[in-house]
């Protein structure tokens, strides 16, 4: 059994047919050839998968692509184009947030809400915080240290240049 | 870690899942935020043949009357630590949701999916079972009101029948005054606890007036503590005796060891761990 | 020599710009936008999926293998079995001819090692939980797992081997047909006058030491597509690997298949680790479906096949004996160790690789005149252990410096001043085994944590009259020994067989430059410091060098990433390889500049006249010169920029020494540790970009601590594995772990070009002893074994409890 279902995937809305057992990370991944979307465990454990749906963050590999008909979907291709121009992802290289860049786009989709949302408060968090903030993502590599400073890196420098802006 | 084939029905109304779901009995189950019944799935370890998608009903909404607090199936975990008024009703269930998984999880999760999942060591089981709530279940049929002591029967067993859904959890509103804690031991910030204890006083004349004590970990549900909630009522806040309470509760409860943690460990987690929900529970109370 | 002065001898004349310079990452742009391609991302023409059924029985005879149901599936599935891939096995087979000459004394020859052969699919017999019985291919993956699932496999039990003691146990028979006994491998290795010490000592001190058994879990699986092309005659196989040039000679042998026609493609690699270092029967199998079928296939592991059957680490046994004199000095050493290796050998390090590593480098950073070790290897039916990132110096490492603690305490001594009575001063050293040690600044990095932890350790005594919260600090001093150079594996006689790292340079007409390097990235940052390595030697900037590895067809053959050698030998290679790049484009320009090429330097992209700035050539006209107009080349010379290095490591290694230091407060009601603070201290040579290094010890400092306190795969007494998700397989998350504190002495070698030594492992080296050593502190109590998880803290602290039970009492 298919079903057809129409997914707005970084603005363009598509139809495709799809099994209901699909998850939206396969979907993602091979109907629309978003190779961002990373699959570390499968079981909701690693946050490899984030993706935003309807603009909040959720697990792509705990989704159904089915339960997702006429939702609109980001992933971390849309965050900053091919050049990677996000404040957060600048951040992550200035940090060295980064190593095998597997987690990756998990952590940029979890952390980008977050650091919007001090941003928006005008509050540069706590490391404890951030480290809450991002406790549903593994990343083997780094240590999370570099992380962690590209997170406040990222709300610190948005503050400044928007309390420059008149 | 794919899950098997299904099919699938997207439940346009309450009405309509809870035909879809008579219609299936026990080969149908309800699909809400899917935070745990996917994992389960994709593990092979469920494999419904029938999913009912009840993740676009409108039973979103906490609502508040004069008695109590009405917590829709669909409610998100995050949506309690954004309504102030469940920090102040109900202290130990707000800081107990700030202990489910992360804040992915806790945007995606809903009341009614954790609470029909019942794990052990749930939150939200626990902080029902510490505020006497009651579940609020429907069927094509009609609706039962069932007390969370008798709603949760064992690990990842409920007491909702084939065809049943959770509608709302109904939180009745404690006395004015009422002062609450919640503390959890995990290996790492957002594991399913090992162990947790809530705790809620009412308190007059500096003394706790009457106690609630509920505990996960000791069993495979969770459980409330009648002889430590008479041991606490009338104690004053300032000298609850709380390491008292933490030992005998210990030495009722029989958990089991699993191959990360001991039995004896358990035991003693709990206890310690209660010790310190009610010192926090008074020191707040006194603190007013 | 100062590392600065090294620096200025880089590139002779030419200042270095780029080495040394925090330099951003080139590789960070498309892991950041999720274009990089990783191995999932393959995608061929027709391509067929493979799933599993992997051994639900620890040891167990296959009595039948049921297809039946497969008929209902309603989709083509064709199924495989150890029949048709018969005779086609990971071997690894090691060891010294018992008659051939004799063995090098002290080294780590593995001399009558019993080999084991793994099937590609299991032959009859399964050995451990998870290993493949039979492959399915389907169209499409959830198929594939739908007939995975349906395939049913009945076993009659075999005795199951599940522990050190029963591997040792006379009475159960050995899992290999023709085994005298479960021991792959037992040898003893020695040095010095060990009766002399033992006569000498004031002290014998004897303990035993165990570090767990734990999976090395990249975030990325491992993953395996072949697809053969009948036009060209060619097999291309792509895999998560650290190794591909070894994937490609073990399938080139083990198939059959001419290597010429092999090509093995290590696409994005989703970290590694070591555990990517092994040949896989996945990689073997999913190649010869390829060939078999005709039909590209493809295989991604899961995160349940990755934790019960890719490769596992540690799970070490030490007894340590000290011979210490009055004054604390260590006269002699004696250790016994043993290692639960698991059910097969692996390719290319074997079974002997963890055990014979640990042997070796116990003696450690201390001058100890006399060592003697026994170690040995057990079969066990569990997932075989492989290379994890520090490949058993972790566990000797915390089996020496817990023993330092010990003998510091048993003494009475401050054990940070036990440490630098013992550290090794005067370089080069030979220790008692023969090993000769490079600079190092062992006595300096104790001097830095002891003023680095100073109140941190007056904190910890404070808290000794606390009954509810401990502090304690730790600390672990070690060396790594890594660029270990061909003569080291001859000596072990292991199917890694050479070890050494090549590069290619070119330029290209235009002047940019490529390079071509038998490394694998998977999170080093190779793209950027390989880049940075050559732009020096060129006199071009970073951005003008694009780096290629992972791909058989463009880079020379090599062995790898893996052993700490990325930086030391492959930055060595690069650098060489330029530098007879820039010797042609400095006789170019010093022929069209008409003076004589040493008075030639090469920077910003000119070919400049050594103090006279005004008088330069751009390098890419050089290098159209070169490549195109090479009628203005000088008469005689040879046109194009092409220059090649191998480059071996040396036969004893670099060693790279490191401090850890760690501060713990412990709840003693709860057993909740908290990390306070993780401090490191370390020397890895030359730094070729302190980003990058400050990355890899933070990186690895936190695996450390996941060994400490966290990870723990167990199996229980039937062999059968309980931490098969990412639910009971703990890793550190962000919120228990602190913001880790690096420090770095710079003591360039002079065994490799650049003078830098290995630095991808130290950080996860330290972490299980210096944990463990600050838990003994502050608990007051000897701690032996890992992990230090909550339950454990626990009971150590029970003595505390009981005497406040006892205050508060009486
Ligand atoms: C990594 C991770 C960590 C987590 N940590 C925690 C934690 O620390 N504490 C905790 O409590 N939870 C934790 N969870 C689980 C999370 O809270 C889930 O959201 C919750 O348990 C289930 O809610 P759901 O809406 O996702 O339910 P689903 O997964 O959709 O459903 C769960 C079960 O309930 C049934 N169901 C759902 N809704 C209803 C209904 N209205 N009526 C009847 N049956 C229904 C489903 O059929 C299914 O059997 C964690 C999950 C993950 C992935
Ligand atoms: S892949 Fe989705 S959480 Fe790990
Ligand atoms: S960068 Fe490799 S897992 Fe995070």
């Amino acid at each position: 059994m298919t079903i057809d279902i129409t997914l707005t995937v970084n603005g363009t809305a598509r139809t495709v047919r799809v099994e209901p057992r699909r998850l939206l990370a396969d979907v993602l991944r091979h109907d629309f050839a978003l190779s961002g979307v990373h699959v570390g465990c499968a079981h909701g454990a690693c946050g490899c998968c984030t993706v935003h749906v309807d603009g909040t963050p959720r697990l792509a590999c705990l989704t159904f692509a089915v339960q997702c008909d006429g939702k609109a979907i980001h992933t971390v291709e849309s965050l900053g184009g091919v050049d990677a121009t996000h404040p957060l992802q600048q951040a992550f290289s200035i940090e060295h947030g980064l190593q095998c860049g597997y987690c990756t786009p998990g952590f940029l989709m979890t952390l980008a809400p977050f650091v919007d949302a001090m941003v928006a408060e005008r509050r540069v968090p706590e490391d404890a915080e951030i480290r809450e903030a991002m406790s549903g993502n593994i990343c083997r590599c780094t240590g999370y240290h570099g992380i962690v400073a590209a997170v406040r890196r990222a709300v610190t420098e948005q503050i400044e240049t928007g309390s420059a802006q008149p | 870690m794919r899950p098997s084939s299904f099919r699938y029905h997207k439940a346009e109304s309450v009405d309509h899942a809870l035909e879809l779901l008579a219609r299936f009995g026990e080969d149908g189950r309800p699909l809400a935020g899917g935070q745990s019944l996917v994992p389960m799935m994709n593990l092979r370890l469920a494999a419904p043949e029938h999913l009912v998608d009840i993740g676009g009903l409108p039973l979103t909404d906490i609502a508040f009357t004069d008695t109590a607090m009405r917590v829709g199936a669909l409610v998100r975990h995050r949506q309690y630590l954004a309504e102030p008024r469940v920090a102040h009703h109900f202290p130990a269930l707000h800081e107990a949701v700030t202990w489910i998984g992360h804040p992915t999880i806790r945007e995606n999760g809903t009341t009614g999916g954790s609470l029909s999942h019942a794990d052990p060591t749930a939150e939200l089981a626990l902080a029902a079972m510490l505020y006497d709530a009651v579940m609020i279940v429907r069927n094509t049929a009609g609706e039962r009101r069932i007390a969370a002591a008798d709603f949760f029967e064992d690990a990842y067993v409920t007491a909702l029948q084939p065809g049943e859904m959770l509608v709302a959890a109904e939180f009745p509103l404690p006395p004015v005054g009422a002062a609450g804690a919640f503390v959890e031991f995990a290996e790492r910030r957002g594991d399913f606890a090992i162990a947790a204890i809530g705790v809620s006083i009412t308190v007059a004349d500096g003394r706790i007036a009457t106690a609630a004590i509920a505990c996960s970990g000791a069993e495979p549900r969770p459980i409330r503590a009648p002889e430590i909630e008479m041991m606490l009522s009338g104690r004053p806040l300032t000298d609850p005796q709380s390491r008292a309470a933490g030992r005998r509760l210990a030495a009722a409860i029989d958990p089991v060891g699993t191959f990360l943690t001991t039995a004896d460990y358990r035991k003693a987690l709990i206890g310690e761990l209660t010790a310190r929900a009610i010192d926090t529970a008074c020191a707040r109370a006194a603190s007013r | 020599m100062t590392s600065a002065d090294r620096r200025h001898q880089i590139g002779g004349a030419d200042r270095p710009r780029h080495i040394g310079a925090r330099v951003r990452r080139v590789e960070d742009r498309r892991l950041l936008s999720g274009a990089a391609r990783y191995l999932d991302d393959i995608r061929q023409p027709g391509m067929l999926h493979l799933g599993f059924v992997r051994a639900q029985a620890a040891h167990a005879r296959i009595t039948d293998i049921d297809t039946s149901a497969l008929a209902d599936l309603g989709a083509e599935i064709r199924v495989f079995t150890g029949q048709d891939t018969s005779g086609l096995t990971i071997k690894a087979p090691a060891g010294h001819d018992p008659k051939s000459a004799a063995l090098p004394d002290g080294h780590q020859g593995y001399w009558r090692m019993q080999d084991s052969e793994q099937p590609l699919l299991a032959d009859g017999v399964v050995r451990f939980v998870g290993e493949p019985i039979a492959a399915v291919l389907a169209e499409d993956a959830y198929v594939a797992e739908d007939a995975a699932e349906r395939i049913a496999v009945a076993y009659e039990a075999l005795p199951v081997v599940a522990t050190m003691a029963q591997a040792q146990d006379p009475s159960i028979p050995p899992i290999f047909a023709g085994w005298t006994s479960n021991v792959y491998i037992e040898r003893q290795m020695a040095g010095g006058d060990l009766a002399a010490a033992r006569a000498a000592a004031a002290h014998v001190i004897r303990r035993t030491y165990y570090n767990q058994r734990q999976a090395g879990v990249p975030m990325e699986g491992r993953g395996v597509v072949a697809a053969y092309d009948p036009a060209d005659r060619v097999l291309t196989v792509w895999s998560s690997t650290q190794i591909p040039h070894l994937v490609r000679t073990y399938l080139a042998e083990e198939l059959g298949f001419p290597e010429s026609r092999l090509r093995v493609v290590a696409p994005e690699v989703g970290g590694g680790f070591g555990v990517k270092g092994q040949v896989f029967v996945e990689e073997v199998l999913v190649a010869w479906l390829a060939l078999k079928t005709g039909r590209p296939v493809k295989w991604v592991e899961d995160r349940r096949e990755h934790l019960v059957a890719s490769i596992h680490a540690r799970d070490h046994l030490h007894t340590l004996t000290a011979y210490v004199a009055a004054d604390g000095r260590l006269l002699g050493l004696e250790a016994d160790i043993t290692v639960d290796v698991g059910a097969y050998s692996t390719f290319p390090f074997t079974a002997g690789g963890d055990p014979g590593m640990a042997a070796k480098v116990l003696p450690g950073p201390y001058d100890i005149p006399a060592y003697a070790a026994t170690f040995r290897a057990l079969a066990t039916n569990k997932c075989p252990l492989g290379t994890y990132r520090g490949v058993a110096r972790p566990s000797a490492v915390f089996s020496q410096e817990r023993l330092m603690d010990d003998i510091a305490a048993e003494i009475g001594m401050d054990p940070i001043e036990l440490r630098l009575r013992n550290v090794v001063r005067t370089f080069p050293y030979k220790n008692a085994l023969g090993f000769s040690y490079d600079e190092g600044s062992y006595a300096q990095a104790l001097e830095r944590v002891r003023d680095l932890v100073a109140e941190d350790r007056a904190a910890a005594r404070a808290s000794r009259a606390s009954a509810t919260t401990r502090i304690g600090v730790g600390v672990a001093c070690f060396i790594e020994q890594s660029s270990h150079g061909t003569p080291d594996f001859t000596r072990r006689r292991v199917p890694i067989e050479t070890g050494y790292i090549a590069a290619r340079v070119t330029m290209e007409p235009d002047g940019e430059v490529t390079v071509d390097i038998g490394l694998q990235n998977h999170g080093q940052g190779h793209e950027t410091v390989m880049a940075q390595v050559a732009a020096d030697a060129l006199g071009v900037a970073p951005e003008n060098v694009h780096v290629r590895q992972g791909d058989t067809l463009t880079t020379p053959y090599s062995v790898g990433t893996w052993g700490s050698r990325g930086g030391p030998l492959g930055g060595g290679a690069v650098h060489e390889a330029a530098l007879k790049i820039a010797a042609k484009l400095k006789a170019i320009a010093a022929h069209l500049l008409q003076t004589d090429a040493s008075r030639i330097a090469l920077h910003g992209g000119r070919a400049v006249v050594i103090g006279n700035e005004g008088s330069y050539v751009e390098i890419r006209r050089l290098a159209r010169i070169a490549l195109r107009n090479v009628d203005q080349m000088p008469a005689g010379m040879e046109p194009g920029l092409e220059a090649q290095c191998s480059l071996d490591g040396p036969a004893d290694g670099t060693y790279s020494n490191a401090v850890h230091a760690a501060v713990v407060e412990i709840d003693i009601a709860t057993g909740k540790l908290r990390l306070r603070r993780f401090v490191v201290v370390e020397d890895c040579g030359t730094i070729l970009n302190p980003l990058i290094v400050d990355g890899q010890v933070r990186g690895g400092v936190v695996q450390g601590i996941g060994s400490a306190l966290l990870e723990h795969f167990i199996y229980d007494e039937d062999g059968q594995p309980l931490t098969t998700s990412f639910a009971d397989y703990l890793m550190p998350l962000a919120p228990e772990i602190p913001n880790i504190e690096v420090h770095h002495i710079e003591t360039p070698t002079p065994r490799t070009p650049l003078g830098a030594k290995g630095l991808g492992e130290g950080g996860a080296i330290g972490p299980p002893a210096a944990i463990a050593n600050a838990v003994a502190d502050a608990l007051g109590v000897p701690v032996s074994a890992t992990p230090l998880n909550a339950n454990t803290l626990w009971t150590l602290a029970a003595d505390i409890r009981a005497a406040a039970e006892t205050d508060r009492d009486g």
